[in-house]
């Protein structure tokens, strides 16, 4: 990994834990919701800082270079990340269907009800 | 037999009302009712003023969700079928009985109602789609539907409760797709269907591309693994 990439996993990594800070007290995203990026960040730091580790895997896996295991890596993080808010988003949508529903339904149910007690 | 006509309705001011009149004066002693899901027309308007017998979703949640809704009213209403129904005009509402006694004959778990088998059958890219979709049902289940993308069919209780109680179960030919190959019996009855009388059609080329491309991924590859 040579010394600029490294200087810009660290800014990047640094930057970004800001942006989170930021975006916490602004009332943005909630505290769970922000693990996975702290985690996502201080590791692009710890390798950063300790290039040996991004050296070691590669060779062991068989990457020409620390910098293409690095991105490899993310890359993968950030696919399986992506997929997860799909099925989040999905959840979500049914979840509000659902409660549209049943609120459609109640006071469907309610207005019947009036209507038969006047009659 | 209890019938339930589910009319999913989104700014359906235009004909609503001919719609609903049509099916009170032909099928008096089928109940119906009107899912408005989140119009900002004076769809509400409408079936407050004239008394009509509708639930109102506070947002619009899409056609599944609607018609969802409507499987959830059946349910707790006790209904024995409940059938689709456009609300802009294009089914005629004396397919209902037939439908009913072609379910009651056959045990069938679905009617649809087939424009295919009264030599109707859709033309241009819309038939075209069809006839993709009804191949593909036939590849992947042995069954041969008629008019899979006709929006006119009468589904049983045991469906109507897992309608009501679905994740993702769309009344569309996927699901069609998914029930032939479990082995339920789908039974079609030929009908002539109108030209929609009025409001916007939902046939724009993205709502196409993304209805096929889902009605397609749906058949060939996730109807084997679904619960």
């Amino acid at each position: 990994m040579s010394l600029m990439l490294r200087i810009l996993c660290v800014s990047g990594s640094l930057v970004t834990l800001l942006f989170i800070t930021s975006n916490i007290r602004r009332r943005k995203v909630q505290i769970e919701d922000s693990i996975f990026w702290v985690l996502l960040a201080v590791a692009l730091l710890v390798v950063a800082v300790f290039p040996g580790i991004a050296s070691v895997a590669s060779q062991l896996l068989g990457f020409q270079a620390p910098s293409n295991f690095v991105f490899v890596v993310v890359i993968a993080i950030l696919l399986a990340k992506l997929f997860s808010l799909s099925t989040e988003v999905s959840s979500l949508k049914h979840r509000l269907n659902e409660l549209a529903q049943e609120e459609a339904l109640l006071s469907q149910e309610e207005e019947e009800n009036n209507s038969a007690r006047q009659a | 037999m209890k019938i339930l006509a589910i009319i999913p309705a989104y700014n359906e001011e235009e004909c609503l009302e001919a719609t609903v009149r049509n099916l009170e004066a032909t099928c008096p002693t089928v109940d119906y009712l009107v899912v408005n899901d989140g119009s900002t027309d004076r769809t509400r308007e409408i079936c407050e003023q004239r008394g009509f017998r509708c639930v109102n979703l506070p947002i619009n949640t899409g056609l599944s969700s609607g018609f969802q809704t409507g499987m959830k009213y059946a349910e707790r209403h006790g209904y024995d079928a409940a059938v689709q129904f456009d609300a802009d005009g294009q089914h005629l509402p004396q397919y209902i009985p037939v439908m009913a006694q072609a379910m009651e004959q056959n045990d069938a778990a679905v009617v649809v109602a087939s424009r295919t088998l009264a030599n109707e059958a859709p033309t241009g890219a819309r038939g075209a789609g069809s006839k993709l979709i009804s191949a593909l049902i036939r590849i992947t289940t042995g069954k041969r539907i008629t008019d899979p993308t006709s929006g006119m069919r009468m589904y049983n209780a045991q469906l109507i409760r897992e309608f009501a109680h679905g994740f993702d179960l769309t009344p569309e030919p996927d699901t069609l797709a998914m029930l032939a190959r479990r082995g339920e019996t789908i039974v079609e009855v030929p009908a002539h269907m109108e030209e929609r009388q009025g409001g916007e059609s939902y046939l724009n080329l993205p709502h196409i591309v993304r209805y096929m491309a889902r009605t397609c991924l749906s058949i060939l590859m996730f109807q084997w693994f679904r619960k």
